[in-house]
């Protein structure tokens, strides 16, 4: 089996791998590292809350992601009633999946930070941050951490960018967390925090899509 | 001693032998390929590291010439109907960043369609007109009086796009992006700390969004350009020289959400001019 045709597999979503699939994820390192996340975000995926909803702007901007990558032709929105993830997780071709799925993590990273007492009140006095669920946070750092061992050292000036953009990244998060740790009620820093996760969704992805690309 | 003319024989023939050393390493592996294509072709290129010029001709063929030193990299071109592929190929893992490059000139009928993807290096486009896009880690990208729908995508590498008109979206992390003398009508830039420059005019009917994390926003408009204003930043600063207006389209201006903010109309405000940034600053100048 082909590292293609494995893909075109996982494409059908979550089931038991048929034993020719499961030969090749045990022999190919690259497949398997990409079971291994596929498997963490479905079981983090599960763990979510049934009545997180995303605002409407973090939706319209998902889907616009995914339908500019060609991820989505139809419109997902339909889904919502199932379940937004797994909605996706239904839908979705396979090429850049994980990007999708990052996309989707990141996302629900942020609406987990804010509680639905300031979704449906946003002056209220719990507006504050809440950090994201750990395992949630420790998924978000297996992605990361793939995407960094996925660096290829052969063109040392692009490693060097990649991890110095991620760092310029996470730099801006935390800033926007500070202040918005500072002033809760700061919605224009609240914004930008959602604009910074996404960058670092964005660039995950391109760093992911130039490891999986790289021949 | 030697004589002018006598010394003048060994330097020649010294200078004849290095070209000779020097021609074949030059262009260790070069090719040239030639495609009839018809209207609008479009034209897809994929490389690593190196330089890449495409530039246009009213011809309606495609020439694609490259050259690279290396045995490692192999070049391959593809034609399927109006569709040129040029993708460079890794043939080693053991790879040094010397034997990475392979540069491309490329020359394509005016009305062309580009997808561009390379990590390092430069791209330079000139006089072409059709839908573009661009995909890079550090490369720079230079457009020169291209037209069309652009998009760019880049993490740490430049923009530079000099006369062009048409629309343009760029999306980079820490490239800086500029535009210079731009005719163009739809320009949304978002860059985590980039500086962004545009100096040129405001179309009417023109929608310019300029945004960054941290870094510089400069806009240099002409006393003649009619645009709503909005600057908004959390943390940063706010330089104006626009003899701005309250809003004549009644526009409610979300100042308190910000530090500092600035909304308003110059002249009659056709345009819509909205820049922000999280804690750069923020310069609207005026054209000398």
């Amino acid at each position: 089996m082909q590292c293609h045709e494995l893909e075109q597999i996982l494409e059908q979503g979550p089931a038991p791998l048929p034993a020719d699939a499961a030969t090749h994820v045990s022999a190919c390192a690259r497949c398997r590292g990409l079971f291994a996340d596929l498997k963490a975000i479905e079981t983090v995926a599960r763990e979510f809350p049934g009545e997180v909803a995303p605002p409407e702007h973090i939706w319209v901007s998902l889907r616009a992601q995914l339908e500019e990558e060609g991820l989505i032709h139809a419109p997902v929105a339909a889904g919502r009633g199932v379940g937004w993830l797994s909605a996706l997780f239904g839908v979705l071709p396979r090429p850049a999946l994980a990007a999708a799925y990052l996309a989707c993590l990141v996302v629900g990273a942020i609406l987990l930070s804010v509680p639905s007492s300031i979704r449906e009140n946003p002056a209220s006095q719990a507006n504050q941050m809440q950090p994201a669920p750990a395992a949630l946070t420790a998924q978000l750092n297996t992605v990361e951490s793939s995407a960094l061992s996925g660096i290829h050292e052969h063109n040392p000036v692009v490693a060097a960018s990649l991890r110095d953009n991620l760092a310029l990244v996470d730099k801006f998060i935390a800033l926007c967390e500070k202040n918005l740790r500072e002033d809760p009620r700061n919605e224009a820093a609240r914004e930008y925090l959602y604009g910074a996760y996404q960058q670092k969704a964005d660039l995950l992805a391109m760093m992911m899509d130039r490891d999986a690309s790289g021949d | 001693m030697m004589t002018q003319r006598t010394w003048r024989v060994p330097v020649m023939t010294a200078a004849a032998a290095l070209v000779l050393v020097a021609a074949p390493a030059a262009s260790a592996h070069r090719m040239e390929k030639h495609f009839a294509v018809g209207e609008r072709p479009v034209i897809t290129i994929s490389n690593h590291h190196g330089r890449i010029e495409v530039k246009s001709w009213k011809k309606p063929e495609v020439v694609v010439v490259g050259n690279h030193n290396s045995n490692k990299v192999e070049v391959d071109t593809e034609q399927a109907g109006n569709r040129i592929e040029v993708n460079t190929h890794l043939l080693s893992e053991n790879i040094a960043p010397a034997e990475l490059e392979a540069n491309y000139e490329v020359t394509v009928p005016e009305e062309s369609e580009l997808h561009v993807k390379t990590d390092s290096g430069e791209i330079t486009i000139e006089r072409v007109f059709g839908d573009m896009t661009f995909d890079t880690v550090v490369a720079d990208v230079q457009l020169q009086e291209v037209a069309g729908y652009m998009v760019v995508k880049t993490i740490g590498g430049s923009v530079l796009c000099a006369r062009c008109a048409g629309r343009i979206d760029v999306r980079s992390f820490s490239g800086n992006v500029r535009f210079l003398q731009p005719q163009m009508d739809n320009v949304r830039v978002e860059t985590t700390s980039g500086n962004i420059l545009f100096d040129g005019d405001f179309l009417r009917r023109g929608i310019y969004i300029l945004k960054n994390g941290n870094g510089l926003i400069e806009v240099r408009f002409a006393d003649t350009d009619s645009f709503d204003l909005s600057a908004t930043t959390v943390n940063g600063t706010i330089e104006n020289q626009a003899r701005i207006k309250p809003d004549v389209h009644g526009r409610h201006s979300p100042s308190a959400r910000f530090k500092t903010s600035l909304f308003g109309t110059v002249n009659e405000g056709h345009a819509k001019v909205e820049l922000s940034s999280f804690s750069g600053t923020i310069r609207i100048l005026k054209r000398d």
